[in-house]
């Protein structure tokens, strides 16, 4: 799935829109279709490093939009089969080094193709049953332990590679794609909570290490992970966050990701979502939001940029979508925020 | 005949091509420089091999794609392997962060290196000392393009802990200059927080950010007090002050009742008249030092004005407070 921008861009005004607010639904289909068509064009090897996160941000979009059809589903599992590693860890392309959210990425695609058995038959790594199991080799298990030596046994948190560059998104990650698999028992889960706790500031948010700056993405990495965890209790002060979280909207109706930064769709998904775990979405103006995403589709091309009269790209098309499906709007399958 | 191909010093190097996948999802159209660097980038890292010419090939992919995490950690590995002074690393990364303001590999590569030769430099105090200043030049010079870059931001922390700049001087006065300069910057009123409340020499280990630590002195809680204070008379409605001057008062154990006088400078209702507010924020602090006296009406008041006039967008949330209070009353 290439990540190249364009063709479309997204309306300039609110006023060249449809009277009634209307999400392009076929045009979005067919615009993730052809993504990756354009291979011959020079920002499609230049996104290389992001090919498996391209094929998840496109089929849950399309999953999100009721079309799961319109990619190959077999073509798809081969392809992000392909990228695995003997360690069993994925990386973003074939002969790319594995990586924790490469390997997120291809759990996320495999479980939305319904591809878990055939990642426990053909998938790489230590598929070693556990001692005492009764149970046979399994691929499934050998992702599991690739996730699940990633993770500081002493500080909880998760490193994306072997070099240990540490941030609460791989923990997120980690522990959303351990939940896939079913195999969380394979890491050290109050360790990990207590990670999140530490990341808490101040102003109510969270950040990408203990003491960095709240920013909205790290807040619901962090909100994700502790619902996938159901720690949920840890966040000592929900209407702070709450406040913190609000406050992202903008006149316009468009969220930031933090103070006195420029709106973007993406955070439509960060902040709403984020919101919508701790049960306060009602805090913004949904309305002004949905009307703010669909200002930033190109109707007739299909795609969603990060605002209006930029080009499109599938990455804000997805959070795009997600974000409708968050607020509810019809003809969509309802997202879960975690 | 290519940049490798045919040159001498590679003579000994035979390419690995990329193994195409099957499928049409896999194949993709390089340019031919880059198809052929990294033929050679696969073949020496086959070969283990870490030499000198390894880091001219690692430089050339770099240059041709940034963004690929592979050829970092080879090159990073390859430093380690050659045990090299790390000073042209540095420079030469200085100028590849410049232009590549969001490429994240850069830092985890920079603090790699650092971690290498931190046991050597930390020996030297002056040494150590000089090579903090300069890590502070290159980020100054990175605000300088963007003052909330969050890769810097981190990077920031990491050396103010690596080289324990908690109580340094030069630290702080960056800090203010770059609040200085723009009083919004939420980024620099994030990394003054950390700087003062988390600074081994007064605080209680492992205290939390939301915490308070009954271990700081008042007068540091005074400092920081005033200097949010100034900053809010600067400019009323900026939400980092505001939010900074809840932090100090919650770190340092007092009530928000303490600064009711301060925040009512923002705002004036008098009686049947029509009211003049000049910070959404200061409103917001007076509501809740109310309702933490238990003044209630008051309270109920400026929550009634923050959601019909002064923050509609939310007014949900400010309906919902209401609601808190009347239960409070009953």
């Amino acid at each position: 799935m290439s990540l190249v921008t364009g063709p479309g861009r997204a309306s300039i005004s609110a006023s060249s829109l449809p009277t009634e607010l209307q999400l392009s639904i076929a045009a979005h289909v067919k615009y993730i279709q052809t993504l990756d068509k354009r291979k011959d064009e020079l920002e499609y090897h230049l996104t290389e490093h992001l090919r498996i996160n391209g094929i998840y941000w496109g089929l849950c979009a399309l999953h999100l939009l009721g079309h799961p059809e319109a990619l190959d589903r077999d073509q798809v599992v081969d392809f992000v089969l392909s990228c695995q590693h003997e360690n069993g860890g994925f990386g973003a392309a074939p002969g790319h080094d594995a990586h924790l959210l490469y390997t997120v990425s291809a759990v996320q695609v495999l479980a939305l193709c319904d591809a878990m058995e055939t990642l426990d038959e053909r998938g790489k790594g230590d598929r070693s049953s556990l001692p005492g199991s009764t149970s046979s080799e399994s691929g499934i298990l050998g992702v599991g332990r690739y996730l699940a030596g990633l993770q500081n046994r002493r500080t909880g948190t998760f490193a994306g590679d072997e070099w240990g560059e540490e941030d609460t998104r791989f923990l997120y990650a980690g522990m959303l794609a351990l939940s896939l698999l079913n195999k969380l028992h394979l890491v050290d889960v109050d360790l990990a909570v207590d990670h999140i706790i530490s990341c808490a500031n101040f102003d109510g948010g969270y950040g990408a290490s203990p003491g960095a700056e709240s920013h909205a993405m790290q807040v619901l990495v962090c909100l994700a992970a502790l619902s996938v965890l159901g720690r949920l209790d840890a966040v000592s002060d929900k209407e702070k966050l709450g406040v913190w979280l609000s406050e992202r909207q903008v006149d316009g109706g468009g969220l930031n990701g933090r103070p006195e930064k420029l709106e973007d769709v993406c955070y439509s998904w960060w902040v709403a979502a984020s919101l919508s775990i701790i049960g306060k979405l009602h805090w913004i103006d949904e309305e002004k939001l949905t009307r703010y995403i669909l200002e930033c589709q190109d109707p007739e091309q299909g795609g969603i940029a990060d605002r209006p009269g930029d080009m499109v790209d599938v990455f804000h098309t997805h959070f795009g979508i997600a974000g409708l499906s968050l607020l509810g709007y019809p003809d969509l399958v309802q997202v879960d925020a975690a | 005949m290519g940049r490798y191909e045919g040159n001498p010093v590679w003579d000994d190097v035979v390419p690995i091509p990329q193994e195409e996948g099957e499928g049409a999802l896999a194949q993709i159209a390089y340019t031919d420089e880059y198809v052929e660097a990294m033929g050679y980038l696969r073949a020496v890292m086959a070969a283990k091999e870490h030499s000198p010419r390894v880091l001219d090939l690692t430089e050339h992919v770099i240059s041709l794609n940034a963004a690929h995490y592979t050829v970092w950690l080879y090159r990073a590995s390859t430093i380690l392997a050659l045990d090299i002074p790390i000073d042209k690393e540095l420079e030469w990364m200085n100028e590849v962060a410049l232009e590549n303001q969001k490429n994240y590999q850069i830092w985890t590569h920079r603090q790699t290196l650092i971690d290498h030769i931190f046991p050597t430099l930390s020996s030297d105090p002056a040494a150590a000392q000089a090579f903090a200043d300069a890590e502070s030049a290159f980020m100054a010079e990175m605000f300088e393009e963007d003052a909330k870059n969050y890769h810097v931001w981190g990077h920031r922390q990491y050396i103010v802990r690596k080289f324990n700049l908690f109580d340094s001087d030069a630290e702080l006065k960056s800090i203010e200059a770059l609040l200085h300069e723009d009083v919004r910057n939420n980024s620099a009123w994030s990394h003054r927080f950390f700087l003062v409340f988390s600074n081994p020499a007064y605080t209680t280990a492992g205290s939390r950010a939301t915490e308070h630590d009954p271990k700081i002195p008042d007068a540091m809680i005074d400092r920081e007090l005033a200097f949010a204070q100034a900053a809010a008379h600067e400019a009323p409605q900026n939400q980092s002050a505001w939010e900074y001057i809840r932090g100090v008062l919650r770190k340092g154990g007092r009530e928000l009742a303490t600064l009711e006088g301060f925040a009512g400078e923002f705002v004036r209702i008098p009686e049947g008249g029509e009211e003049d507010i000049r910070s959404s924020h200061a409103l917001d602090f007076l509501a809740d030092a109310w309702s933490e006296k238990g003044e209630l009406d008051k309270a109920d008041m400026a929550l009634r004005l923050l959601g019909e006039k002064y923050d509609r967008i939310r007014k949900n949330y400010w309906d919902w407070k209401r609601g808190l209070l009347r239960g409070a009353k009953v």
